[in-house]
């Protein structure tokens, strides 16, 4: 006897898709050239990285937790990846194996970082705020020495492959509205899915950020768990760093620095909260674009770059103001555990 | 079934600092019987909880299950033993559904993947033969108190528990969910599988119980079966020491009024509650955990809105003011919880006993050292705050210490009406008389002290008056002349009620 759900439109909808529509529509009216394929393509491809980030960001967020660092692992990651690649091509490997063994550093980088943070936490019992907000300083310190505090530039088409559009290496109609970043996202969102739905694991993260004690009472062994939301996060930004080193052919030693708060700010536009292990990843990708289509909507209809990201910000506070809002409405309308 | 012992405790005892909760304590529960655990506030029920579910060790004693001994009890080895417990504070995951909460750290997998099918249909199973109607796929969130209770109940069957222990599980339940469960516990019962019922609610006793326990200062006062005994026994089972004249009071004729609440109601916490007090007198506010002291108390100071109702204070109606503007008039809450809320812990004493008194002391907003340090001497000395100097951090003095520099705070803002929290709760004999002498000083010089306290003998051996609560209301209004601890534990837990029901006659009443 699942209690009468409201069944209007309004609600059914997550209040996220309506921001992106709402938004769509202004663009549209104020430039029509918004409204092409080409652009949404475009949308799509600009934030497959964030995405990936983001479904990081969303796992830690369920557990109740926060991850700082994940903007600083991505930066790290793709300057690993790009040096290891990179040495190994001039000492005269093949673009394949230097790309297998740069993509494996590049990982293992996130691996790392992330066991490092999730240990503090889940082993030290941390405050995950203090343990990644540490980590951060650690993953950015070592970007910059490692990269020279420049950008190390990688020509190997093997690898730019992972950041194009298909259209640049295969010639079949459609291919351009096809590209690599937006598969190894959808690839991500999949596996995530599937963790997150249909394996103890994932069950697990939403118990512990539900109630740790009750989980723990339960029988959950939830020092592990913790700690493995947070190298699963790890490796997630690393994919994004790669990816994005993929696509720019270059690994910028400050290209992740505000990429974090992006990432918490799409998994809470999502519907995501920081209590009680609410939310998913769904609205995670609905959270990526709208902060995506805004950013692009405004490059689009031409407001000077130097005022996007307030305007951005405005657009994510109103979006959260409308997403509360609504809630508190849905809630209003159903029995409520308690206060 | 019969005779045959589930889990039996012998001699247990446990002693936390300061307090010895349990003294050579024997429990037995027979397998198919319900056995209610009975006693006041404090009586160490929780602690024989936690230690027969392996939650705490026991100091002395031995645990049997199934005639066996038990060595190196914890909560897991407890579980594969078949004890489950159900805590009154749900452990629940709000966002995932019933049978994912009943299977938590159990899930069953097919090739690493959940095995959705099947944990709904070994739910399902489950629920259904206990012909509990909740829908597997529901997320707790959305389930009633009850439900969730139901669902706990099923969790833990799920782990073959053949001892349930129940921790009050009817405190957030209404009567025909009751009802429901006193169902679900009897079909339980026929099963084979042992209840213990952890309550202070007489009025269920009868209907649930085979046997009943009754505890009282860590000991166990007796143990009968329930169609043996009457409510009466039973209050005098839980009550029995007597008042002895450890308080002295000056009782003077009642000055002005100086708090009137008149028919005050708060959501389901407090319902039509009025009373008054005047200057001169210490009103005893008496009832259970969780029959609305507290929020009563934090309604009149202004922390907690309500819904209807008008509070006067010295003839003015005053709803709507909050905490810091009945400061300013006079008021003051000492809280339960005095570490937390009524401290700053790390700050030094001289800075905790002003705090509150800053505007008043410093009226050009610049604190001056000397004159903060002399202000809180001039309390430390007058209410005897044994503390080597006011520079002394409030963390390291004792609990009775603490409770002075509360009240000291408290004094130093002129406060006329005193809400009293538990004023002496874990403080030792010696504080403890020091501080109800402030207090009938306080009173003595004009104030009006509300005192909130589970403590019978100091409700009755402090108060001019006593109003007795439960379940949000006020139930009786008792002078200090009658007041005996029968009486307020009858109405307390409702025993009068209990007896309109049962038709058994009112007892005779005699003062300790």
């Amino acid at each position: 006897m699942t209690n009468p759900k409201p069944s209007s439109l309004l609600i059914r909808v997550p209040s996220a898709a309506w921001v992106i529509v709402l938004m769509m529509t202004i663009f549209t009216a104020i430039n029509p050239r918004y409204l092409t394929p080409d652009n949404l393509v475009n949308i799509v491809l600009q934030n497959a990285v964030l995405l990936i980030l983001a479904l990081g960001a969303t796992l830690v967020i369920l557990s109740e937790g926060i991850d700082l660092s994940a903007g600083s692992v991505l930066t790290l990651s793709g300057v690993t990846c790009v040096s290891v690649m990179k040495h190994l091509m001039e000492s005269g490997g093949s673009n394949a194996l230097a790309m297998a063994a740069g993509v494996a550093v590049g990982l293992l980088t996130g691996a790392l970082m992330g066991a490092t943070t999730g240990g503090l936490i889940a082993i030290g019992n941390m405050p995950p705020f203090i343990a990644s907000l540490g980590m951060m300083g650690v993953g950015s310190a070592l970007s910059l020495v490692l990269a020279n505090s420049t950008a190390i530039y990688i020509s190997n088409p093997l690898f730019s492959f992972l950041g194009e559009k298909l259209d640049q290496s295969i010639d079949l109609p459609w291919m351009q509205y096809l590209s690599m970043p937006t598969f190894i996202a959808i690839a991500v969102f999949s596996v995530i899915w599937v963790t997150l739905y249909h394996t103890p694991f994932g069950r697990y993260v939403i118990a512990i950020g539900g109630n740790e004690s009750g989980a723990r009472l339960s029988g959950v062994n939830t020092v592990v768990w913790k700690w493995m939301v947070y190298l699963v996060a790890g490796v997630l930004a690393s994919i994004s760093g790669i990816t994005l080193a993929a696509r720019l052919e270059a690994a910028d030693s400050i290209v992740g620095v505000g990429w974090e708060f992006d990432a918490i700010a799409a998994t809470i536009l999502g519907g995501t909260s920081f209590a009680k292990g609410k939310g998913g990843t769904g609205g995670t990708v609905l959270g990526v674009l709208v902060i995506g289509v805004a950013r692009n909507g405004l490059n689009v209809i031409g407001v000077p770059s130097l005022w996007q990201p307030a305007l951005t910000g405005t657009i994510i506070i109103l979006a959260i103001v409308f997403e509360t809002v609504l809630s508190r409405w849905k809630e209003g309308r159903r029995w409520v555990w308690h206060d | 079934m019969g005779d045959w012992i589930l889990i039996e405790g012998r001699g247990i005892t446990k002693t936390f600092p300061g307090v010895r909760a349990l003294d050579g304590v024997d429990l037995e529960l027979r397998a198919g019987e319900t056995h209610i655990l009975l006693g006041e506030n404090g009586a160490g029920k929780s602690t024989l909880m936690k230690i027969l579910s392996g939650a705490y060790p026991p100091d002395a004693g031995e645990v049997f299950i199934d005639g066996q001994r038990v060595e190196h009890f914890d909560p897991r080895v407890a579980q594969r033993m078949g004890v489950g417990i159900i805590y009154q504070e749900f452990n629940l995951i709000p966002y995932m559904n019933v049978a994912q909460n009943i299977f938590l750290g159990r899930f069953p997998t097919r090739y690493g993947l959940l095995d959705h099918q099947k944990m709904h249909a070994d739910a399902a199973a489950l629920l259904g033969s206990l012909n509990m109607n909740v829908d597997t796929q529901a997320l707790v969130v959305d389930l009633s108190p009850a439900q969730q209770q139901m669902v706990e109940i099923a969790k833990a069957l799920s782990i073959h528990s053949k001892i349930l222990i129940m921790d009050e599980p009817t405190s957030s339940l209404s009567e025909r969910e009751t009802e429901q469960l006193f169902a679900t516990i009897h079909q339980l019962n026929a099963k084979g599988i042992g209840i213990i019922y952890i309550s202070h609610r007489l009025q269920e006793i009868h209907e649930v119980g085979d046997r009943v326990s009754v505890l009282r200062d860590g000991q166990l006062i007796g143990r009968r079966a329930i169609d043996e005994v009457t409510v009466d026994d039973l209050v005098g089972m839980m009550v029995g020491r007597s008042v002895k004249d450890m308080f002295e009071r000056d009782y003077q004729p009642r000055g002005a009024e100086c708090l009137r609440v008149e028919k005050l109601s708060s959501g389901n916490r407090l319902h039509d509650v009025s009373l008054t007090l005047h200057a001169g007198e210490i009103v005893g506010l008496a009832g259970l955990v969780g029959s609305g002291r507290t929020d009563l108390a934090r309604a009149i100071y202004g922390v907690d809105r309500y819904d209807r109702g008008e509070i006067y204070l010295f003839g003015e109606a005053i709803s709507g003011l909050q905490a810091p503007d009945m400061v300013e008039r006079g008021v003051s809450l000492l809280p339960e919880d005095r570490k937390n809320q009524g401290l700053a812990l790390i700050l030094p004493v001289a800075e905790n006993i002003v705090v509150s008194s800053l505007d008043r002391l410093f009226p050009r907003m610049v604190v001056s050292r000397k004159k903060e340090q002399a202000v809180a001497l001039r309390y430390v000395e007058r209410l005897r705050i044994a503390t080597p100097s006011t520079s002394r951090l409030a963390q390291y003095l004792s609990g009775g210490n603490q409770q002075k520099v509360v009240l000291a705070k408290w004094m130093c803002t002129h406060a006329k009406v005193f809400i009293f929290d538990e004023p002496t709760r874990g403080i030792d004999v010696g504080a403890k008389a020091e501080i109800h002498a402030l207090m009938n000083e306080l009173v003595r010089e004009g104030a009006a002290v509300l005192m909130i306290s589970s403590e019978l003998p100091e409700i009755i051996g402090m108060s001019d008056r006593i109003y007795v609560m439960r379940a949000g209301r006020i139930v009786a209004e008792i002078p200090h002349g009658d007041a005996t601890q029968e009486r307020i534990i009858e109405y307390a837990m409702g025993a009068d009620e209990v007896r309109k029901k049962t038709g058994q006659a009112a007892p005779s009443r005699s003062e300790p």
